[in-house]
């Protein structure tokens, strides 16, 4: 079976222009649907999270951008006393760009003792005690420390806000790690928010076994009495919905993905197709010599599948790559999605390309072996 | 019995509307280690027939059995499998792989049978030796000559030990003093290892080094009446003028 290994490998380097043109081209269709499968994936965690399913986030009624919400902060202590409810963590939020952009910072001013429990945080460098003292301290999320260079003991300025990074977090839940940690007071009393006694949203952990739709409803209903009224959500229905552009322009990337398995299948086709084309002789001459023709459809096969895997490893693996150490994420409204790299999407890229590989083999290798032999030796 | 028996055998083409009938109720002996030629001009059917011996073309009807086994009644598959077994094709133009040098060339038709990689370097070298080409295993057949891609090719058919060995013209391509060094590799190779050959030529001259000389014509094959004194005198003759 593999005895004739040595002879693929060669006929696949004999004509390397056109090998190296069609595994690069194969790579920049596998790196983009590496790229589009992976915002697809952050998309589809932000709700599939159980942090997304058991967290309710408590909105101003109506209202969208975050600067535009504002909550009495004393509201949390109305929600805790409903029952079902562990704990409620008051949020200002604060963010450079309000619409669609792939350099959103995001700030969250949160009280720093209930930060530490209620969201799972990992300090990589750094100390949580240092980010209770310091008014302005903040700790910044792995990916945007990665995108924004950031270290910690920087000094970091955006807009009106200044502050010290204490520390770097990662999080098992990646679009967390697009968000840089305040203390709740020093944001509220950023020049520009002005919004003392006011906060962006309340997040509300539920206790075991309580139904969060049922506890959002009685959220709502307790506070409408008071001055402003609310919104509640499941915090993965909240992203999604304050997303909802975004959403459908990545629903809408799908199709980018399936173009570009199209695109490599064409490609590795067309090469395939021109490198029988080319040897219609030469497998005629193997069949001479006792090589049976489905194994020359195999040999055929083969030649597909080296292109594809190889196009295929080395975009996926580029898009890891950068996915890795990019730190890239798009967002609006102070919610993001993370690109991350995965392992699943790793195999699905892999697996695709192989299977494109088999797919793109079988028109040429069924010509290579169906071709009759005397016709194909009396070519010229 | 005879190494292979030809019984009624008829091919027939249809080229442009006429149907053409290049072998018709053919029948032919090939005794084991005989060396046959056959002649005829261009167009007669020469390569038809070695192309139905070798089973990578069916007839109309009739039959070829080759030491006991009917090459005729095979499938595709198994005909591949008979040929990297039992039979040498020495092509006109060597027709040998490009990327492969002259010794993984020679190895191809050893990689189908199930031989001991110390079996099968033993045969490569001394099929590249009987060719007189162990100098240039590495050579890949862009840095040989037209000769020597020739010798390759010779070797390449017989790697195996093949039964019968077929060429089509094999000094068909080549100018005349390295037409007359294949020519006494041939000769050798049938005298020396006993290798059964059968040669088509339409260079009377060329035919002459065979034992048995035949000429297609007309569909039929007629046999130049081949009493052994003449074999011995047309050999001769390719020696004297491959000793020039
Ligand atoms: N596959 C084919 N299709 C149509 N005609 C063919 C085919 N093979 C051979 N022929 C015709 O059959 C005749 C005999 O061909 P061939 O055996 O190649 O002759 P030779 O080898 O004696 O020159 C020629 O007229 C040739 O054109
Ligand atoms: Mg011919």
């Amino acid at each position: 079976m593999f005895r004739l290994v040595s002879y693929v490998l060669k006929g696949i380097w004999r004509h390397r222009a056109r090998t190296m043109l069609t595994v690069s081209g194969a790579a920049v269709a596998m790196f983009v649907f590496c790229f589009v499968g992976s915002v697809q994936e952050g998309l589809e965690r932000l709700t599939s999270d159980e942090d997304a399913q058991r967290t309710l986030i408590v909105f101003q009624e109506n209202r969208f951008c975050p600067t535009s919400s504002r909550l009495p902060e004393d509201y949390a202590r109305r929600i805790s006393e409903i029952p079902g409810v562990k704990d409620v963590m008051p949020v200002q939020v604060w963010t450079n760009n309000c619409r669609a952009s792939l350099d959103i910072v995001v700030f969250n001013g949160a009280p720093p003792k209930q930060l530490q429990t209620a969201r799972n945080l990992k300090l990589t460098s750094g100390s949580w005690s240092e980010f209770e003292s310091r008014r302005d301290a903040a700790i910044v999320g792995r990916n945007v420390a990665t995108r924004r260079n950031l270290k910690t003991g920087d000094q970091f300025s955006i807009g009106d806000l200044d502050v010290q990074v204490v520390g770097i977090f990662s999080s098992h839940v990646p679009a967390e790690e697009n968000l840089i940690y305040t203390g709740l007071e020093f944001l509220q009393y950023t020049r520009g928010l002005d919004s003392a006694g006011l906060v962006t949203q309340h997040e509300v952990h539920l206790t075991g076994n309580a139904d969060p739709d049922e506890i959002a409803s009685s959220i709502d209903e307790a506070l409408r009495a008071g001055p402003v009224a609310t919104t509640t959500r499941r915090k993965g229905a909240f992203q999604t919905s304050t997303l909802s552009d975004l959403v459908d322009l990545i629903g809408f990337a799908h199709y980018l993905g399936y173009a570009c398995v199209g695109l490599v299948l064409g490609l590795v086709a067309t090469t395939t197709v021109m490198a029988v084309q080319d040897r219609i002789k030469e497998h005629a001459v193997l069949q001479t010599i006792g090589v049976r023709p489905a194994r020359v459809f195999r040999i055929v096969i083969a030649e597909s599948l080296i292109l594809c895997l190889a196009g295929g490893f080395t975009g996926t693996l580029a898009a890891l790559t950068i996915l890795t150490w990019g730190g890239l994420a798009i967002g609006a409204e102070g919610v993001t999605i993370a690109f991350r790299p995965s392992i699943h999407l790793a195999m699905v890229g892999l697996l695709v390309s192989a299977v494109v590989g088999i797919l793109a083999g079988i028109i040429p290798a069924t010509q290579a072996a169906r071709t009759p032999i005397v016709t194909a030796l009396r070519q010229p | 019995m005879a190494l292979v028996e030809i019984r009624n055998l008829s091919k027939s083409f249809s080229k442009g509307g006429e149907v053409i009938f290049p072998l018709k109720d053919v029948d032919l002996d090939i005794e084991q280690g005989d060396f046959v030629s056959l002649m005829g001009p261009s167009g007669t059917g020469k390569s038809t027939l070695l192309n139905l011996i070798s089973g990578i073309d069916k007839p109309d009807q009739g039959t070829i059995v080759v030491d006991g086994v009917e090459v005729t009644k095979l499938s595709r598959g198994k005909l591949a499998d008979w040929r990297a077994a039992n039979l040498g094709y020495i092509f006109q133009t060597h027709n040998l792989i490009p990327v492969l040098t002259a010794y993984e060339n020679v190895e191809l038709p050893t990689l189908l049978l199930p031989l001991t990689s110390a079996e099968r370097r033993r045969r490569v070298e001394l099929a590249l030796e009987a060719v007189g080409l162990s100098d240039r295993a590495d050579h890949y057949p862009r840095q040989m000559s037209g000769g020597q891609e020739q010798r390759v090719g010779i070797a390449r058919a017989i790697v195996a030990h093949p039964k019968v060995v077929v060429a089509d013209e094999p000094t068909g391509s080549l100018d005349v003093k390295t037409s007359d060094q294949i020519q006494i590799l041939l000769q050798r190779l049938n005298r020396e290892l006993d290798i059964t050959l059968v040669m088509v030529t339409h260079d009377s001259e060329v035919s002459q080094i065979a034992s048995r000389q035949m000429v297609l014509d007309d569909g039929k094959i007629l046999e130049r009446d081949s009493n052994h004194s003449n074999g011995t005198s047309s050999s001769q003759h390719v020696q004297l003028t491959g000793g020039q």
